[in-house]
C-alpha cells in the first residue's frame, strides 16, 4: 500500500512529531514554543508529501496498474546490507553516554544519528527505486553527496588543522619554527618533483598525501593527549586573589589566556623597562631620554610592553586608580623571566583628580620601582 | 545636430567638468601645497611620480585612441592575428620593473625619513565620535607645560618644531589628517601611532577626518594652528592661567550660567578648577554617559575658532577670514584674542563672536550635527550617547551659559 517514496515522508512525519513532543516537554519559553511550533509544522508538510506521494504513487508507475505495489522495482526487497542502522545504533548509544558524561558528546552523537537517519532513508528510498542497482546508486549519489562532500571536506581539513594546531601547541617555540620549515620546504619539494613530472603517477601522489595525513592525525592525537606548552599568557586579573598576586608579587600565573593582545604590541603607549638596579624607567616615542613619568589618554584602550633586564622573574602591576562606588584597578603581567617581555593593556575611565589612590606603574616587592601614570 | 554630435558634445562636457573640478580658488586641504618640511617630503616624492605617471597615461591614452581611430570597424577584412612576441613582451615587463625601482627607492628613503621619530613636542591625539582632543605636558619647543593642558578641534604648535603626535581612538577608527603639514595617520583604539607635523609659518592648517567613522563623519574636521614661539609661549601661559582668575563675578549672568553649567553640561564637559559651593570639585564623567567616554574639555573654549568638532564657527565671517588672511606676523596676535579680536577692552560682549551659532548648538546640538542621542534609541550602548544630547535648554539657561562660557578664554 504504501510506496517507497511515502514511507519516507511517513518516517519524518512520526520523527517531527515525537521531536514536537520531546521538544514541548524539555524545553519552556518562547524558544521551546517556536522550535515547537517549527516542528509541528514540518510534520504537517512531511504528512502532506507522504500523501502527494501516496496519491502519484512516486510518479513512476500508472496509479491505476492493478497490483504494480507488488510488482514494481519500487516494491522489491533492499540490494544490500546497510551500515546506517548500526551507526544510528552507536549515535544513540552516544546520545545516553553524552547525557551522563560531556555535553560535547551528547552533540556529537547527535549528529551522527541525525546524519544516520538521513542516509538510511535515502538509502532504502532509492534502492526500490528501480531495479537497476547502478541507476539506484547514481540517484542515491545524486540526492546525498552535495551534502555529504562539503560536510566530509569540512570535517576533513578541521582534523587536519586541528591536529596540526595541537602539534604547534605541544611543540616548545624552536622546534615549531623547525617543525614549521620542514613542513613547507616537503611541500615545496613535493609540488617541485610533481610540477616538473619526475613524479607524475597519481596513485604515488595519493599515497605519500593519504599517509601525511594519517600521520598528521596521529602525531596531532599523540599532542593533544600531552597536552600544550606552558604558555605565558597575557594579563587579566578579574578576582580579588589575581590583585592579591598582582601587588605582592609571586611567580603564580595571572591569567591562563593565550596570547590575543599580540598585535597591539607594534602601537604601545611606552616600552617599560626594570633595570638590574632595581630602576623603572619607561622609554617614549619621541621623547629622547627615559621618562619617569607616563601621560595617556583618559579612556582609551592602551598598553605598555614590560621588559625586565633584571636577574630576577618580576611582573609589572598598574594601579589603575579607585573612582567613586568601584574597588580599586589593578592589573599586572604574568611574572616575567629576565630578559623577557610582556604586554600591559588598561584604560583608564577618569582623571588622576577623580582617584582616590595613586595610577602608577610598578613591581610589587621593589621599593621605590614606579612611575606615577598622569590622565588629563 | 546630430545626435552623434550631441553626444560627443555631451562626452565633451562631461570629460572638462571632471577636469576642471580639479580646480579650486580656495583649497585649503590641497595636497600640493606643503607648508613644512614633512608634507615637503611628501610633495617632493609625488610631484615627479605625478609627472612620469601622467607622461605614462597620455601614451596609453593616445597609443588606445590612435588604435581605436586607425583600426575602427569599417568592414575591412579581419588583420593578420598573431600570438605573442616575446622580445616585446620582455620589454614591456623590464620597463615598468625599471620604473617600479626608480619610484620605490626615493619612496622608501621618503618613508623612513617621515618615520623619524625626533621631535621637539610630544602631543597626545585622540580621536572619537566626531572630534579629536589634544593633550600636552612635558615640554614643547621648549616651552615648559607645567600641568596637562587638554583642548579639542584645534592643534596648536610651535612654528619651525618637530611636534610628534601619538594618535590613538577611543571608539572606532579615525584618520588624522593636516594635508599641508604631512600625510594621514588611522587612530585606531588600542593601539597608538605616531606622526610628525611641523609648520613652516604661522596660520592655520586644516584637515579632515579621512576614515569613514560614522553618521557624522563628514564633520569631523580638525585644524593645526602654528604660532610663532613667543606667541606659543603665550598661548600656553593662557592655557594654564588658574580658573579663579577668569571666574564669573558673582551676581552676574555669567555666575549663574557657572550654576547651569554645572548642572547640565559638567556631568560630561570639564572646566578645570571648577568647584561646587561647597568646594569640592566638579569632574566631568563623560565615561557614564558617552560612547567614547569622553567629551571636549571647554576650559578655554573661547581661545578657539570652531566647535562641534570643528566645523561650526565661533567667529563672524568677517573675523574667520580676517584671522585666516593675517599675514604670518599679525596672525598670532590675531589668534590668541579669539572671538574677543578686534574688541575694545571695556567692552561687554566680543564683536568678532558668531552668538548665533553657540545659541544654535546650545538649543539643539544634534539637529546641526546629526548623532546617537535619541534616548529611545540608546538601549544598545546602556543610554550613552554618540555626541551631544538636545539638553532642552530654556533661552534662559542659555543666555546664561553663553554669558559663561565667553569668559572660558
Amino acid at each position: 500500500m504504501f510506496t517507497t517514496g511515502s514511507k519516507m515522508f511517513v518516517g519524518a512525519t512520526v520523527l517531527s512529531v515525537v521531536a514536537a513532543i520531546v521538544f514541548a516537554a524539555a524545553t519552556g519559553g518562547a524558544v521551546g514554543l517556536m522550535s515547537t511550533v517549527g516542528l509541528v509544522t514540518a510534520a504537517v508538510i512531511f504528512t502532506f508529501l507522504a500523501g502527494i506521494n501516496l496519491f502519484t504513487r512516486d510518479g513512476n508507475t500508472p496509479s491505476m496498474e492493478q497490483g504494480i505495489e507488488h510488482t514494481a522495482a519500487a516494491a522489491q526487497p533492499p540490494v544490500g546490507r546497510s551500515m546506517w542502522p548500526l551507526i544510528a545504533a552507536l549515535g544513540v548509544g552516544g546520545l545516553a553516554v553524552g547525557a551522563v558524561s560531556k555535553p560535547v558528546v551528547f552533540k556529537v552523537s547527535l549528529f551522527v544519528l541525525f546524519a544516520a537517519i538521513v542516509e538510511w532513508m535515502v538509502q532504502s528510498w532509492s534502492e526500490r527505486a528501480s531495479a537497476d542497482i547502478r541507476y539506484n546508486a547514481n540517484l542515491r549519489n545524486r540526492m546525498l553527496n552535495g551534502i555529504e562532500f562539503p560536510i566530509l571536506g569540512t570535517i576533513g581539513a578541521g582534523g587536519v588543522i586541528y591536529a596540526f594546531s595541537r602539534v604547534m601547541l605541544a611543540a616548545n617555540p624552536d622546534a615549531g619554527r623547525w617543525i614549521f620549515i620542514f613542513i613547507g620546504a616537503a611541500i615545496i619539494a613535493g609540488a617541485f618533483l610533481f610540477a616538473s613530472g619526475r613524479v607524475s603517477s597519481k596513485r604515488t601522489v595519493a599515497g605519500v598525501c593519504a599517509i601525511s595525513a594519517v600521520v598528521l592525525l596521529g602525531v596531532g592525537v599523540a599532542s593533544a593527549l600531552q597536552g600544550q606548552r606552558t604558555v605565558h599568557p597575557h594579563p587579566t586579573v578579574d578576582d580579588a586573589s589575581q590583585k592579591a598576586l598582582c601587588l605582592e608579587g609571586g611567580e603564580e600565573e595571572v591569567d591562563e589566556r593565550a596570547s590575543q593582545d599580540v598585535s597591539l604590541k607594534s602601537n604601545v603607549v611606552a616600552n617599560i623597562y626594570l633595570r638590574e638596579g632595581g630602576e623603572l624607567v619607561a622609554v617614549i616615542n619621541g621623547y629622547p631620554d627615559e621618562a619617569h613619568e607616563i601621560t595617556v589618554p583618559r579612556n582609551a584602550h592602551i598598553g605598555v610592553i614590560f621588559h625586565n633586564d633584571s636577574d630576577e622573574p618580576e611582573r609589572l602591576t598598574g594601579r589603575f586608580g579607585s573612582f567613586p562606588d568601584k574597588p580599586e584597578a589593578v592589573s599586572c603581567t604574568t611574572a616575567v623571566h629576565p630578559g623577557k617581555s610582556a604586554y600591559l593593556g588598561f584604560q583608564i575611565p577618569k582623571t588622576n583628580l577623580a582617584s582616590s589612590t595613586p595610577l602608577e606603574f610598578i613591581v610589587p616587592g621593589l621599593d621605590g620601582a614606579s612611575i606615577p601614570i598622569v590622565v588629563p | 545636430m546630430t545626435f552623434l554630435t550631441r553626444r560627443r558634445l555631451a562626452g565633451s562636457a562631461v570629460a572638462a567638468a571632471t577636469v576642471l573640478a580639479g580646480c579650486a580658488k580656495d583649497a585649503p586641504q590641497d595636497t600640493f601645497k606643503p607648508k613644512g618640511s614633512n608634507a615637503r617630503t611628501i610633495d617632493d616624492l609625488q610631484r615627479p611620480l605625478f609627472y612620469v605617471a601622467g607622461a605614462v597615461g597620455l601614451i596609453v591614452f593616445a597609443a588606445i585612441g590612435y588604435s581605436i581611430l586607425r583600426y575602427k570597424d569599417r568592414g575591412q577584412d579581419m588583420p593578420k592575428q598573431t600570438h605573442g612576441k616575446t622580445w616585446l613582451e620582455v620589454l614591456l615587463t623590464v620597463i615598468p620593473a625599471l620604473i617600479l625601482v626608480g619610484v620605490g627607492i626615493p619612496t622608501v628613503a621618503a618613508v623612513f625619513e617621515l618615520a623619524d621619530q625626533k621631535s621637539e613636542c610630544v602631543v597626545n591625539v585622540t580621536g572619537q565620535q566626531w572630534w579629536w582632543e589634544y593633550d600636552y605636558s612635558g615640554t614643547c619647543g621648549g616651552v615648559e607645560i607645567t600641568e596637562p593642558i587638554v583642548t579639542s578641534g584645534e592643534l596648536v604648535i610651535p612654528t619651525n618644531t618637530s611636534v610628534l603626535l601619538r594618535i590613538t581612538s577611543r571608539d572606532v577608527i579615525h584618520s588624522y589628517w593636516i594635508p599641508a603639514l604631512n600625510g594621514k595617520r588611522d587612530a585606531v583604539p588600542g593601539r597608538l601611532q605616531t606622526l610628525r607635523l611641523e609648520a613652516d609659518e604661522p596660520g592655520i592648517y586644516v584637515g579632515q577626518c579621512t576614515e569613514f567613522c560614522g553618521l557624522s563623519h563628514a564633520r569631523m574636521r580638525q585644524a593645526a594652528v602654528a604660532l610663532n614661539p613667543a606667541d606659543f609661549q603665550a598661548w600656553v601661559d593662557n592655557q594654564l592661567e588658574a580658573y579663579a582668575d577668569n571666574a564669573p563675578e558673582a551676581d552676574t549672568l555669567a555666575a549663574k550660567g557657572e550654576s547651569t553649567f554645572i548642572a547640565s553640561c559638567s556631568r560630561c564637559h570639564q572646566v578645570n578648577e571648577l568647584v561646587k559651593k561647597d568646594g569640592t570639585p566638579v569632574l566631568a564623567e563623560p565615561d557614564l554617559w558617552v560612547v567614547s567616554g569622553a567629551a571636549p574639555n571647554l576650559t578655554n573654549l573661547m581661545t578657539r575658532t570652531a566647535i562641534g568638532g570643528w566645523t561650526f564657527d565661533l567667529l563672524t565671517e568677517d573675523c574667520r577670514e580676517q584671522l585666516w588672511n593675517a599675514s604670518p606676523e599679525e596672525f598670532g596676535s590675531l589668534y590668541l584674542q579669539g572671538v574677543w579680536m578686534n574688541t575694545d577692552a571695556d567692552a561687554d560682549k566680543p564683536v568678532c563672536f558668531d552668538e548665533a551659532t553657540l545659541r544654535d548648538w546650545l538649543r539643539d546640538a544634534p539637529a546641526m550635527k546629526p548623532n546617537y542621542s535619541d534616548p529611545a534609541k540608546l538601549d544598545s550602548t546602556g543610554g550613552r550617547t554618540r555626541g551631544m544630547p538636545n539638553l532642552h535648554l530654556n533661552e534662559t539657561q542659555i543666555d546664561e551659559l553663553i554669558a559663561y562660557l565667553l569668559e572660558r578664554k
